[in-house]
């Protein structure tokens, strides 16, 4: 055996087993109010887990904790985005079909986004009832923004290298028009992203313009959008950036002609108008009410491959040394056996050779193209058709918007808000050919159907309506269909306060209607995937909603507060998770309901003397809830959609911040959070795999109990998980510094307690191995052929003697190692003459260039056996795909106001 | 209100429009030149002939021996031989490999003039690079070769997933350093022309178990004879598959309807729910002197939905023997006269 081989290949296991993150361009940070760039909020929509990008600036903890630790994907609570509220001018624009609102739509546009008001859940407000996340409402009328100009140039290492913004704003004239205007642009191509094989090429705008008549009326229309590609990083496994020697190795480009080219770019481009009416009786009483159009249009490309063509990706598994032997295996992973096969030696040598020169480990691209080339001549294929191709996710949607609110100050002590809202959406999702990569056209059926029901039958048909259609560059194919969300919404807020108490009561009511119309009639769906066909109730599912919130706070005097507070919610579920396929058919999922959530908190807050803070604490019960998760499933080599109901989660944690200031030059800071956020049950699941009929799906949707040998329905063993990629508990020191103009900060951060994205698949009852007893011990009890150990590592499920359920173990979901990170800046502030300003700021992330930052990650939806009970060479569950926290990086900002 | 910067802005917004969204675009690559495969490999040393006599004639010979059907050779000297493709994985009826046959017909023997060896090549999609008719040069230093299942091949050692060692496919990558293309392919070459073994005597030589010797397999032969599974009662007698099955089919029946009305009962080569552990189903194919031949065909490719005709047809692929002679057909027009793919499928 040569030298070494046991040592690389210990080297990869122990690697893998280390810890992971999410790649975050990072903090744009101006001399106004901090603002998170667009990567780090949730630009990227593929990413599965977003940081919180709310926050409230009453709320010491609040105020600071995600911006500090945006660059690990930090999210407040771990709850996801789409609990958060954002509103544009008053109007939700929480994207009804994904629940999250998308900062990409104003992406960009920085100095037209500042004048934001960030709350908490529970605090009073005057635009809605906002989501446990808190809210925020950015302003964006014409006439708010201050006369004068604006330019900012940024540079930075980051997702973009350069960013230009120049904002023009009249104010108001005398005869009561004011009009607003931004441009920017931000830039990176291939060889100065931060991250290689990516690029960035954006541009924003935005217009207002605002009409005021006398004191009372005024009406404003705002619109902008930021038409944006960018190409896209891919997460991998921790023995392909062993190999590549970083890790930022991106396996979605590659070389084409000799240049970089990216698989994966992302189209985006969400136009908005928002048209505004105020409406001023008297100083304490406001009547806002909006009207608000979107057309979304989003769409990603992705390398596709027909018939039996070899899979492209470079990090597909197949190519990695860890799929010769299992490196894994104390037995195989030893010199006496890898003498005794010298052949594996050899392989994993040479593959980790050929790892190791940069063209091999990514797309050549140059190949698809002569492959494609060669097919279309072979004189044994009558009709050649493309084997490789670039196709394109589009996920479009049209949204109208008409709200209302109405906010009056009683008096000193009572003021309430009220509104309603109504929200029409549109969801077009289809694919198109975005390349044939010179390949012939090819037959729009699906190649998974085709290997299970042969290429002539109807199973295999995309659009039995058009069957058998030829698809060329720019055509649709695959799948078409509309998703339909309808929307209506009261709400109302309430707050008294007194010198001594504050207390505020909010509720709101809901009703939600759901429902999917098919473009195509797939062959696989013939009866419920056209149209309507085949839904329920009247085509719509309809789900009724409301909460309540509730909190009390006692001041006994200006220096201390005590905050009480609780609140219930049902919501209606997502539209993204509603439907069991939504690609191939209409049918709902089953046990579609609202999910239920209960929240309570209470909190200290305090001034004494120069110091202020605040403790909390809080504890949250969700109840049947539905996710859903689509992926490419390795495992049965199809596309599949794999869906949770009833799924019940806990979150609970304490959250401090306090600040010291001895004199107006130096404040020091310190905050942090210890939190848990877990999954408490074992929820139903519904699988559906791409080109299987349903008779063949509803089959596979069962399990097979052990002992009575009869079918069960499915499961996830999820109990004890704890949600993943976000740290779950964070502390923070920050030091800041300013005198004469001049601002200093240096920030020193610890996060820990953040854990690998679980796979439900994995977890499937079907998957996960369960065992009868194989005997009594002396005392009567139950004996099976697993260890506790093993049941803890690798999951299991308990039967008793009679066949009724014993006790279940989900697979060990790996917890990442606790990271620090180091950050400062820099920025001076400038008078000019003829009363212009400018500023710089330079600020630098992760000082000490820490790549091991672990942000994020996933498990491989792939066991480690085969059917036969055999352990395959490569052990998914050791391998899942991992990002990291952005190394050292800057941002240079310079702004000029004149 | 300032105007002109705000006209300046909207042309700004105008030109930026138009500007955004056209940064990957990209022209088609010129793929002159391009190649998977070694380009220096010196003039052949060797012959397949020899390399079967060398290393797949006898297991007590090898390096390795799993049993006597399974062994295998490291090669570790340059000893280069040169074939015509004339099979390849186009219909993915056959998988990660390709055959090369040489005809020498100034040998010697009869056995030296005519000789095929499998190459195993670990990827899906091998046809674009070996089309048939493409001459290839092969060097065999630091490849294994043996015999899988008794028949002879070039690959490397690997793990089934029973757990058995075996002569496997070699690295994808190998194909860099070990494998050369010679020349452009000629779909007239004379490597394509199949044995016939259709008449009588062809027939006859099949039911001879004496040739069933390495000099034989794999060679490319055309068969000729009436698919069993289909004859008589047959049609309609299912044959049971295992019940866990992907599909939830049981039996392999099949009917439809024929153009003047009535029920056709049938079955296709390779319903799912027969596979074995190969993912392969066998058929039988009845010659007319009563012996047969397995006719191995498998799952989830364009053969394997055809529809098993009643009436004799020429079978050509690739003839190999274990416990007795198995043909694997390269692609659908393998079968002669064709089978119409549509039959028993849905008129769009």
């Amino acid at each position: 055996m040569k030298k070494g081989t046991l040592l690389v290949a210990t080297i990869l296991a122990v690697a893998s087993r280390a810890s992971a993150q999410t790649p975050a361009d990072s903090l744009a940070v101006d001399n106004a109010d901090f603002t998170f760039t667009e990567s780090q909020l949730d630009e990227d929509n593929d990413a599965q887990q977003t940081i919180s990008a709310i926050s409230s600036k009453k709320d010491p903890y609040l105020s600071e904790v995600g911006y500090a630790f945006s660059a690990v994907r930090f999210r407040v609570r771990g709850y996801d985005n789409l609990y958060s509220s954002s509103y544009l001018n008053g109007v939700n624009m929480n994207d009804l079909e994904l629940g999250r609102f998308s900062y990409s739509m104003i992406g960009g546009m920085n100095d037209a986004t500042r004048n934001k008001e960030g709350v908490g859940q529970m605090d009073y407000n005057l635009f809605g009832v906002t989501g446990l996340g808190g809210g925020d409402n950015i302003n964006m009328r014409a006439g708010q923004y201050a006369a004068g100009n604006k330019l900012t140039l940024s540079g930075c290492n980051r997702n973009y290298t350069l960013r230009g913004q120049f904002t023009h704003a009249t104010g108001f004239n005398r005869k009561g028009w004011a009009a607003a205007g931004m441009v920017g642009y931000r830039w990176a191509d291939y060889n100065t992203a931060y991250i290689e094989g990516t690029f960035y090429n954006s541009f924003s705008y935005f217009l207002a313009v605002e009409k005021r008549w006398g004191d009372r009326h005024s009406l404003n229309l705002s619109t902008f959008g930021a038409p944006t590609e960018r190409a896209q990083q891919g997460a991998s496994t921790e023995e392909a950036y062993y190999l590549a020697n970083s890790h930022y190795y991106n396996p979605n480009w590659g070389y084409q002609n000799g240049k970089k080219r990216n698989a994966r770019v992302v189209h985006d481009f969400q136009p908005t108008a928002i048209l505004t009416w105020d409406v001023k009786p008297s100083a304490s009483q406001r009547l806002s009410t909006s009207l608000a159009y979107k057309y979304s249009m989003y769409s990603s490309s992705a390398l596709s491959w027909g018939d039996n063509a070899a899979d492209p990706r470079p990090d597909y598994y197949k190519n990695l040394p860890s799929s010769i032997f299992n490196i894994y295996n104390d037995n195989k992973n030893t010199h006496d056996y890898l003498d005794a096969n010298p052949y594996l030696t050899d392989q994993f040598y040479q593959l980790t050779e050929f790892w190791q020169t940069e063209r091999n480990r990514q797309i050549d691209w140059d190949r698809l193209y002569y492959i494609n080339q060669q097919n279309a001549q072979n004189p044994q294929n009558s009709n050649g058709e493309a084997l490789y191709y670039v196709e394109r996710r589009h996920n479009d949607q049209q949204a109208w918007i008409l709200n209302s609110t109405w906010s009056h100050s009683l008096n000193a002590r009572h003021k309430y808000a009220v509104g309603a809202e109504v929200n029409h959406t549109k969801g077009m999702h289809y694919k198109t050919m975005d390349d044939l990569l010179g390949g012939n056209p090819i037959t729009d059926i699906d190649k998974y159907a085709s290997k299970d029901y042969g290429r002539y039958s109807s199973e295999a048909q995309n659009d039995l309506n058009n069957p058998n259609r030829i698809i060329g560059e720019g055509d649709r194919f695959g799948y078409n269909y509309n998703i339909y969300v309808n929307r209506a919404k009261a709400w109302a807020n309430y707050q008294y306060s007194s010198s001594h108490w504050t207390a505020v009561a909010q509720g709101h009511i809901d009703g939600t209607g759901i429902a999917r119309e098919g473009k195509m009639r797939n062959g696989r769906y013939a009866n419920n995937s056209f149209g309507h066909d085949g839904q329920r109730d009247g085509n719509e599912a309809r789900f009724l909603g409301g909460g309540l919130k509730a909190s009390l706070t006692y001041s006994p005097n200006r220096n201390h507060s005590i905050l009480l507070a609780a609140s219930l919610s049902s919501n209606a579920p997502l539209a993204r998770n509603a439907f069991v396929a939504p690609r191939d058919q209409n049918n709902f999922v089953d046990n579609l309901t609202n999910e239920d959530i209960f929240s309570a908190e209470a909190a200290y807050t305090f001034t004494a003397g120069k110091v202020t803070g605040k403790v909390g604490g809080y504890y949250t019960i969700f109840r049947h809830g539905v996710e859903q998760t689509a992926f490419y499933n390795d495992q049965q080599e199809r596309f599949t959609y794999l869906t949770m109901t009833d799924v019940d989660r806990r979150h609970y944690g304490v959250e401090a911040a306090v600040s010291y200031s001895p004199d107006n030059h130096w404040t020091i800071t310190a905050l942090g959070t210890w939190s848990d956020a877990a999954y408490t049950n074992n929820p139903h699941a519904q699988i559906s795999y791409d080109g299987l009929d349903a008779a063949t799906n509803e089959k596979l949707n069962a399990c097979t109990n052990p002992v009575t040998g009869a079918a069960e329905p499915l499961r996830v063993v999820a109990d004890g998980m704890k949600v993943g990629s976000t740290p779950l508990a964070a502390v923070m020191l920050s030091v800041k510094y300013n005198i004469n103009y001049w601002f200093f900060e240096v920030q020193g951060k610890y996060f820990d307690r953040a854990y690998l994205q679980f796979s439900q698949y994995r977890r499937l009852s079907s998957v996960l191995k369960s065992y009868a007893p194989s005997s009594f011990d002396a005392d009567g009890n139950m004996v099976y052929d697993v260890t506790t150990a093993e049941l803890e590592e690798n999951g299991g499920i308990l039967y008793n003697a009679d066949g009724s359920y014993n006790a279940s173990y989900s697979p060990k979901q790996e917890k990442f190692d606790g990271g620090f990170m180091l950050d400062a800046s820099i920025g001076k502030s400038i008078r000019l003459k003829r009363g212009k300003t400018m500023s710089i700021n330079l600020q630098a992330q992760n000082i000490l260039n820490n790549t091991n930052l672990r942000t994020g990650g996933y498990e491989q939806n792939r066991d480690d056996f085969y059917n036969t009970g055999e352990e395959k060479a490569y052990q998914f569950s050791k391998n899942p795909k991992y990002y990291y926290a952005n190394g050292f990086n800057f941002f240079l900002n310079i702004g000029l106001r004149f | 209100m300032n105007h002109k910067n705000l006209l300046a802005i909207l042309c700004c917004i105008v030109a930026a429009l138009g500007f955004s969204g056209c940064y990957n675009d990209f022209d088609e690559a010129d793929t002159k030149g391009y190649t998977v495969t070694a380009t220096g490999i010196a003039e052949p040393n060797t012959t397949i002939y020899a390399v079967k006599a060398k290393y797949c004639a006898n297991s007590s010979a090898a390096g390795t021996s799993a049993n006597s059907s399974n062994f295998w050779t490291l090669v570790e000297a340059d000893e280069i031989f040169e074939g015509v493709v004339v099979a390849n994985d186009i219909s993915g009826n056959l998988y990660q490999s390709v055959y090369l046959r040489e005809l020498r017909p100034e040998a010697a023997t009869e056995a030296e003039r005519d000789q095929v060896l499998m190459l195993g090549i670990k990827s899906s999609c091998l046809y674009p690079y070996f089309k048939l008719g493409q001459r290839v040069r092969v060097n065999l230093k630091g490849l294994y070769v043996g015999v899988y299942s008794k028949a002879p091949k070039v690959g490397t050692p690997y793990f089934t997933s029973a757990g058995n060692n075996r002569l496997g496919p070699m690295l994808f990558d190998a194909l860099r350093t070990n494998v050369q293309l010679i020349g452009e392919p000629n779909p007239d070459a004379p490597e394509l022309q199949p044995i016939d073994l259709t008449d009588a005597k062809g027939q006859a030589w099949i039911k001879d178990s004496s040739n069933q010797t390495w000099q034989n397999c794999p060679i490319l032969a055309t068969v000729e004879g009436k698919m069993k599974e289909v004859q008589g009662m047959a049609a309609k007698n299912p044959e049971a598959g295992t019940e866990d099955t992907w599909e939830g089919v049981y039996e392999d029946i099949i009917t439809f309807t024929n153009a003047d009305g009535t029920t056709q009962y049938s079955k296709i080569y390779a319903p799912e729910c027969l596979r074995d552990a190969g993912y392969c189903v066998d058929r039988t194919i009845q010659f007319a002197n009563g012996s047969a031949v397995t006719l191995r065909t498998g799952t989830g490719n364009r053969i394997s939905f055809l529809v098993m005709p009643f009436d004799s047809r020429k079978y050509t692929g690739m003839l190999t023997y274990y416990s007795g002679w198995q043909t694997v057909l390269r692609d659908a027009d393998d079968i002669y006269p064709q089978i119409d793919p549509t039959i028993g499928t849905p008129d769009f």
